[in-house]
């Protein structure tokens, strides 16, 4: 399970916990996202996401 | 010396963004509002040059125009956002509650963290020129938090001063990065220290620069690494940024 995060405004996509509000379950991989998906908060195409490794804060 | 790369000024991103058409939610401002934009890697609409560097993802080198002109309050998460007013006054808004009014050395880290919109506006009547630093953090959806301070050019000349980073009087961050800041009375040859795990990206705001061979002159750039010690051969009224980050 990955994280992404949009390089328009930091918006992050993590596939383990999807993004219910927004149609994706939880569980859904990024390859499984449509090609014409878009950054929710900002608009930045798919391809415009980086794949990061960053632990989460609440984790620390 | 590992030299990464070198940027020259003419070679950078360049946007206009005007308050009208497409960007009129995104930029604010009267119908002549403009804001200039000069980015050393990859962002937004440019996307043909350097991705980044470590943790840097946004070198933007900007101008508004006065009277009102900037970002309309708009969404972030994650980043870590810095701004370095270089001249004219910087009016910042952010949903931490802080509304903010930065002037020339005045400087401020905004951490997006779980989320945080801001608005930056020009509502001068001069030009807003600012250089905006965007780093990935060390930690996702941390709580957001905003910090500003100020460099004295006086008391900074001819030395480099710490402005962010782990070091005494700077602004603390949530990440392997520190910025600093070399202005110069008199030509000289300071020595920057840094790790040679990481990475380090010079910028020349003002003036002229010689780092190993390479002659930086107003808004060139360059990042090396591998170094623990950068000899800056800097002429006098010269006035740049160093961003050493973890690679
Ligand atoms: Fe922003
Ligand atoms: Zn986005």
């Amino acid at each position: 399970m990955k994280k992404y995060l949009c390089l328009g405004c930091g918006f992050s996509y993590d596939e383990a916990r999807g993004l219910p509000e927004h149609g994706l379950a939880p569980g859904t991989r990024w390859a499984d996202i449509p090609e014409d998906w878009i950054c929710p908060d900002c608009g930045t195409p798919k391809s415009g996401f980086e794949m990061v490794e960053i632990p989460y804060w609440s984790q620390a | 010396m590992n030299i990464r790369f070198v940027l020259r000024a003419g070679e950078r991103g360049f946007s206009r963004l005007v308050s009208t058409g497409v960007n009129a939610t995104y930029v604010a401002g009267h119908p002549d509002g403009v804001i200039t934009r000069h980015s050393s890697f990859n962002f937004h609409e440019y996307q043909s040059g350097i991705a980044g560097f470590g943790h840097i993802r946004v070198f933007g080198d900007e101008v508004f125009s006065p009277g009102g002109t900037g970002y309309n309050m708009h969404p972030h998460h994650n980043f870590i956002i810095a701004a370095f007013v270089l001249g004219g006054a910087l009016t910042h808004v952010n949903t931490i509650g802080k509304v903010d009014e930065l002037r020339a050395g005045d400087y401020y880290v905004f951490s997006a963290g779980s989320g945080g919109k801001h608005a930056e506006l020009n509502i001068g009547q001069e030009d807003l020129s600012v250089i905006y630093l965007w780093v990935l953090p060390g930690k996702l959806l941390a709580p957001p938090s905003y910090v500003r301070s100020h460099f004295d050019t006086k008391v900074g000349a001819d030395r480099i001063v710490c402005l962010v980073g782990d070091e005494a009087g700077a602004l603390p961050i949530g990440q392997t990065i520190k910025v600093s800041r070399l202005v110069t009375g008199r030509s000289g040859t300071p020595v920057y220290r840094s790790s040679p795990a990481h990475g380090v990206y010079v910028f020349v705001l003002e003036g002229e620069a010689g780092i190993a061979g390479t002659v930086l002159g107003r808004r060139d750039s360059m990042a090396l690494s591998g170094e623990e010690r950068i000899e800056i051969a800097a002429r006098s009224g010269t006035d740049l940024l160093l961003v050493e980050t973890a690679l």
